[in-house]
């Protein structure tokens, strides 16, 4: 190679390291990180639209789930890299007692129901969903919608069942508790839910760990066990053949919880957030997306006219998250050795 | 000597400290130092060493026979579309392990072409993106474009000199072919399949997007590192991981001398 | 007979490209495709790679740029190495390169997890970019040597470079003008492997990424697993076009070459 050569890939080499740099400064301005905002869960992409308008903080979305985010800040907790976290209330004590949390009561604490947020503010609810089937019924290949948990151990259903690995995600362990809860289990006796996915896994389900709305609206995974809101803004707003089934039998409805990572390295951004994601005009964009905002006043009565009729969430019971949070570790284990 | 200081001292800063260091991790969890034991004395960790080493072979097998067919084919015919035919197998090279995850799943998953295509003689969806044969599936495609490139090289350098002697010595092609060709390239094949197995047994992208029941060893020291930040335990078992695949390389360097140069 | 057997090696081969490139022109279609549920019949758009532009181009930039500054580093610590390897006969030589190669046995995870471990708690290289860039090195350099090193292996390296001395060049001028531009082929067809292994790497940048340091190989990872199907196609053709003009720049270069015969008679046969 000439010289020059040389000379002209070092330049290049340069000039990519010097755009690199830049892009660097570029993010000096306001940022944060958010475990576990999915675009797709929730509409969290909108949200994070929302704080960058409203708060100029630039926050990128993030995939991980609920055990995902709670492993990761456990790692890094020598020196944190998120500021505040997203998780299924069930996850909320367990990451207290791991020491990654900082307490903070944002705006508005005060008008949150007890049973909704750690007493010490360590984490707090700001919307709930009810889980259930979120089918694409143009991908059954003919077969009716399923009613039931029972209808999913159907062979005619075989291939087409999918459901958020228990071992990970918060939403895996609230269908192993809500299945076991309307089988006649309790948070004590977890065997209906077990017996349930043991069988289950004879119908060769589907299991991802991470968020999987884009694999129902393809048609990859026809039945999901999700909430209500994925459900509702695959059928409202992406427009897609979907239908949300409140299983006969019974389910949950389980609130997702929000906290300020303990040491983070923006905290006051992260502080900005977590006041933010309760200020109404945040939680009429959660009411939007088909949630129950924590504060139910702000569910716009349109939003509230696409929910299925009161009569079939009449089956769909509150959870309690101190026994629930007891139950996971045993939940996690129980569907480890006998499932999996 | 001393050009080669740079990269020594960024060798030891960030691969040799880490790797020392990787190994007192993985002995320091709760289980101490058995376990690096734990790979074969727990079920579920011997299962998955099981599965990936059964997979991998699987791989290196069918990877082999199609590339040697192939790439000997390739190399020594000419016709028109040779090139573009070069090019098409040698195009995955450098896909991600998880673009590779999802074209199982354009061929193999519920929408796959397979599916469609034995619907359309008449029988079931073929679904099997989610099995252990989907990520077969996925491993023999990214594999496949290395070898061929291994085999087409040391294709070039046999003698056909060789093969006519043969042949006018009467052989018939399946002898020309098991007596001639094939100990010919056999120090190629054995280098590129000690680089396929070692790679088949460490992929972790294609598994990812497959993400279900498919318990292989990458799979299951990232499920111990992410969700019960089982740091030592992740640590043990990759430590051992690493070591199977040196192995693995290391005998094939012992059958075939130091001097292969496996596809790049 | 002889023709029998052609088509049916042809008809092989021919099979096997179908099974390698059916999948990518899916993909592709897919990324263009207006819905991927209903097909073909809901027309073509760009709209889905508009969105990946929008939402992604951070990865793209950041994947070339860390590609870029992998092949200045493996540039400038492989290729003396490479000579050094090259012009010693010592066993530490060989120790050396038997150990350089390690990272490309050592699976991609363990690789990552040991730099975790050792340098995780170093806040702000943590969080830069530049710990993708160590990872992506560690799994280029031997690439980058090997290419190199089989090249110098080739020529009589010993006798050009002495002769050069004996005509009076000194060391700077020997290795810029005498050993560089026969390595030529080498060091290009290496750093055509190093950055296209760099923009596909993904076993350690998984693991080493932050939010704020995504790659195109993760961001797309995510992509598939929350966004539509067609976003993950469209960002797939996004990787796609990037990566193709490397691999065919990197065939142009390792194309095997006819080979020459001399017969008995002193006519030359070509293969």
């Amino acid at each position: 190679m000439q010289f020059s050569t040389l000379k002209r890939y070092a330049t290049i080499a340069a000039l990519a390291l010097a755009a690199l740099g830049t892009q660097a400064t570029a993010h000096a301005d306001s940022h944060a990180v958010c475990y576990n905002c999915p675009p797709e869960w929730a509409d969290w992409g909108d949200q994070l639209k929302a704080i960058k308008n409203r708060l100029g903080i630039q926050v990128p979305p993030d995939n991980k789930n609920s055990g995902q985010s709670i492993a990761a800040m456990i790692a890094e907790k020598a020196n944190p890299v998120t500021d505040v976290v997203y998780l299924g209330g069930i996850s909320g004590d367990p990451a207290r007692d791991a020491g990654i949390l900082a307490p903070y009561k944002p705006k508005g604490w005060e008008k949150i129901p007890a049973e909704l947020k750690d007493p010490n503010g360590y984490w707090f609810t700001i919307h709930s969903g009810t889980l259930g089937l979120f089918v694409n019924t143009a991908a059954l290949g003919g077969k009716p919608v399923p009613q039931s948990w029972a209808d999913l151990l159907k062979p005619e259903y075989k291939g087409m069942v999918g459901y958020l690995d228990p071992t990970s995600a918060a939403v895996g362990q609230i269908g192993v508790m809500a299945v076991n809860l309307s089988m006649g289990g309790n948070y004590d006796n977890l065997d209906p839910g077990i017996k349930f996915f043991k069988q289950l896994m004879k119908n060769q389900p589907i299991v991802p760990k991470q968020t999987s709305y884009a694999r129902v609206i393809s048609g990859e995974i026809p039945i999901l066990i999700d909430y209500d809101f994925n459900a509702y803004r695959a059928q409202y707003t992406d427009k897609a053949p979907v239908r949300f089934v409140i299983p006969k039998e019974g389910t949950v409805v389980f609130p997702y919880v929000m906290a300020l990572s303990k040491n983070g390295p923006n905290a006051d951004n992260g502080r900005k957030i977590l006041d933010y994601v309760l200020s109404s005009e945040s939680q009429t964009m959660w009411g939007n997306a088909y949630l129950r905002p924590v504060f139910p006043e702000y569910l716009s009565p349109e939003a509230k006219s696409r929910f299925l009729p009161d009569s079939e969430y009449a089956r769909a019971k509150a959870v309690d998250l101190k026994k629930l949070a007891l139950a996971q570790p045993k939940i996690v284990e129980r569907y480890k050795n006998e499932v999996q | 000597m001393t050009l080669l200081l740079p990269a020594a001292i960024f060798f030891a800063a960030f691969f040799i400290l880490p790797m020392c260091r990787l190994f007192l991790v993985g002995g320091s969890g709760a289980m101490g130092w058995s376990a690096y034991a734990a790979i074969v004395t727990d079920a579920s960790y011997f299962k998955a060493l099981l599965a990936t080493l059964g997979v991998a072979a699987a791989t290196t097998v069918a990877t082999l026979v199609i590339s040697a067919i192939a790439g000997v084919f390739l190399q020594r015919h000419r016709f028109p579309g040779k090139s573009l035919m070069v090019s098409m197998l040698t195009l995955p090279l450098a896909f991600p392990g998880v673009v590779v995850g999802f074209m199982v799943i354009m061929l193999a998953g519920r929408q796959g072409l397979i599916g469609v295509v034995s619907q359309m003689l008449g029988g079931d969806n073929l679904v099997f993106a989610y099995s252990l044969l989907g990520l077969f599936m996925g491993y023999v495609y990214f594999s496949i474009p290395r070898t061929i490139l291994t085999v087409m090289a040391a294709t070039e350098k046999l003698d056909p000199r060789l093969e006519e002697a043969a042949r006018s010595l009467g052989a018939s092609p399946w002898r020309v072919v098991c007596d001639v060709i094939l100990p010919g390239l056999k120090p190629a094949l054995i280098a590129a399949g000690a680089i396929c197995f070692a790679t088949a047994v460490g992929a972790f992208g294609t598994a990812f997007t497959l993400a279900t029941n498919i318990n292989v060893l990458p799979m299951v020291i990232y499920t111990e590192f992410t969700l019960s930040a089982n740091i030592a335990m992740s640590a043990a078992l990759s430590f051992v991981l690493g070591a199977v695949t040196w192995l693995a390389l290391a005998v094939a360097r012992s059958l075939t001398g130091p001097n292969v140069a496996a596809a790049g | 007979m002889k023709k029998t057997l052609f088509t049916l090696q042809f008809a092989f081969t021919l099979a096997v490209c179908a099974f390698l490139v059916v999948p990518v022109v899916l993909s592709v279609l897919a990324g263009l495709t207006a819905n991927y549920f209903i097909g073909i019949k809901s027309g073509l758009t760009l709209r889905w790679v508009g969105e990946v532009w929008d939402g992604y181009q951070d990865t793209i930039y950041l994947s070339i740029g860390i590609a870029l500054a992998c092949l200045a580093v493996t540039l400038v610590l492989g290729v003396p190495a490479a000579y050094a390897l090259a012009r010693t006969r010592s066993r530490l030589g060989r120790l050396f390169e038997e150990l350089l190669m390690l990272p490309i046995a050592v699976p991609g995870l363990a690789t990552a997890l040991g730099l975790i471990v050792t340098y995780g708690a170093l806040g702000s290289f943590r969080t830069s970019w530049t710990f993708i860039l160590v990872g992506h090195v560690l799994f280029t350099l031997p690439f980058m040597v090997r290419s190199v090193l089989a090249v110098l292996s080739a020529i009589d390296l010993k006798t050009l470079e002495e002769g050069a001395a004996s005509l009076g060049a000194t060391f700077r001028e020997r290795f810029f003008h005498i050993v560089l531009p026969n390595c030529r082929n080498g060091i290009l067809a290496g750093a055509l492997m190093v950055v296209t292994l760099s923009v596909g790497e993904f076993n350690m940048t998984w693991l080493l990424h932050t939010p704020f340091t995504k790659t195109l190989p993760v961001g797309l990872a995510d992509a598939y697993a929350s966004l539509r199907l067609e976003i993950g196609s469209a960002y797939t053709l996004v990787f796609f076009m990037m990566i193709v003009p490397l691999l065919l720049a990197m065939q142009a270069i390792a194309a095997p070459r006819t080979r020459r015969f001399a017969r008995d008679d002193g006519k030359l046969e070509t293969m």
